[in-house]
Order: C-alpha cells, then structure tokens, then sequence
C-alpha cells in the first residue's frame, strides 16, 4: 500500500511520516463534524500525531509494508481515538521522563509526555514482542450547539 | 508549511507558517535553520506568529537550532509565541531554555 485507506471512521497509513498531513486532515474534518471547540481540536490534533509518529518511527521502524491505523469516534461527552501500529512494542515504564533536567535538551522523547498532557486519558498497551496499541480520550463541549 | 526569511540588523529572521507536525514540513523548517548556520549566521529569531500548531517534532527542530548556535556561539531566540506554543514550552519546561519576545522587533534588539 503507498497511499492512505480512509473509511468513514479510520485511517490507515503506511510507516512514513510523508502521510502525517493525511493523518492531521483526516482528524480535523472528523473532530469539527463531532462539533469539537477549535482549541480542543488542535491539542487532540497535536497528541495523535505524537502517537502516530512514534507508531511509524519507533513501532514501524519506517517500513512501509507496516501500516499505523487511527480510529476516531464520539462516545457522549468525549471523543476517543485508537491508534495501532504493526511494530515490536515496547515498555512503557521504561520512557524517560523528558522534563528531567538532563533530558530537556533532548531532541526527541516527548511524545507521550505532550499527548498525556493534552489529554484527559491515555492508555499505552504493549510490551516488548507485541504490536502497540494506544487509546486516547479527550472531554469535549459542542461548539456546534 | 510555508517559510520566508528575511535578514535585519545582522539577525537572521524565519516565517514559518502551517503547522509542524513531522514530516515534510517539519524538514523544510530544520534544513532552512541549519542551511543558515552553515552560512555563518550567529543570531537567528523564529517568528511563530503565524504557526497554528506545532508539535514535540517542532520543539525538537527549535531545539536543534539553539544547540547548534549555541555551540558556536550564536543564539536562537523567539518571537511572537502564541498561546498554544506558549502552552506546550510550559508543559515541557522548555519555557526555562528559550528567550521568547512579544515581537520581532524586540527579538532583534535583544542581541
């Protein structure tokens, strides 16, 4: 597959950071149908492309055979999004924390520290050996209404 | 993402606009800043003004870009942070490693 699979509800990318802005249009047209307030759109817009960006990079190691799928839907009073990549997980714990004074310099490390931030619930499910699965939940207010 | 530059009293100054979220246009802005360094530049402001969003690729980038002056004695510096930038700069403590301005002008004067 070289180009995205978009279905009404999902999204699914090949390992390559070229289809992030696939990723981010595809959540934005969805998230202003559910009615989300633009500020709530832009920090759930900022943490799935943390999430997917670690799913393509660190989960997928790049290899474009392996696919990142988001799933986005309104339950109630929040919108959750499942995001899975096809990679060899990891352990979570293991994360260093990128606000400890040695790591604030670092390039890199802050995806699921910006996401956990950002949103009001954030379940990491994987180990070492086992695809990564992440579930991502925000409280909104319809802006619509 | 779109950038434009421009050069004002010996500071280099960068216009990103769009989001940076990785990927192409997360490229175009880390290759623009150290394209300048490599032409000697030592005092660089990035004009965030019109940067919707950004995310920890974004930081990184901006991270980058100080180190990389910083080492050769040069600085980075910021101007015009909006609130959500300004948001994710305090979540991450980076608030505490950039010198932000409320606008290009006072960027500039500051070196």
């Amino acid at each position: 597959m070289k180009e995205p699979i978009v279905t009404a509800d999902c999204i699914k990318i090949p390992s390559s950071q070229e289809f992030l802005p696939d990723v981010d249009g595809f959540i934005e047209a969805k998230l202003r149908a559910f009615g989300v307030e633009p500020s709530a759109i832009a920090d759930i817009a900022i943490s799935i492309t943390e999430i997917v960006n670690n799913g393509i990079v660190h989960g997928n190691k790049l290899k474009p055979e392996k696919l990142v799928t988001v799933e986005i839907g309104r339950k109630d009073s929040f919108v959750e999004i499942i995001i899975t990549d096809e990679g060899n997980g990891f352990d979570p714990d293991q994360v260093e924390s990128p606000i400890e004074d040695k790591n604030l310099l670092k390039e890199v490390g802050r995806g699921i520290f910006i996401a956990k931030s950002l949103m009001d619930f954030v379940e990491i499910t994987s180990s070492p050996g086992s695809a990564t699965r992440v579930i991502l939940r925000k409280q909104i207010q319809d802006f619509s209404v | 993402m779109k950038i434009t530059d421009f050069e004002k009293d010996g500071v280099a100054v960068l216009e990103p606009k769009g989001k940076i979220m990785g990927g192409p246009d997360a490229t175009m802005l880390h290759d623009r800043l150290h394209e300048l360094i490599e032409h000697g530049k030592k005092k660089v402001v990035i004009d965030l003004s019109r940067v919707e969003w950004m995310n920890s690729t974004g930081l990184g980038i901006l991270i980058s870009g100080l180190t990389t002056l910083r080492n050769c004695q040069g600085e980075l510096k910021l101007a015009n942070v909006t609130d959500k930038i300004q948001s994710l700069l305090t979540i991450t403590k980076l608030v505490t490693v950039f010198d932000a301005f409320d606008s290009v002008e006072d960027a500039i004067k500051s070196f």
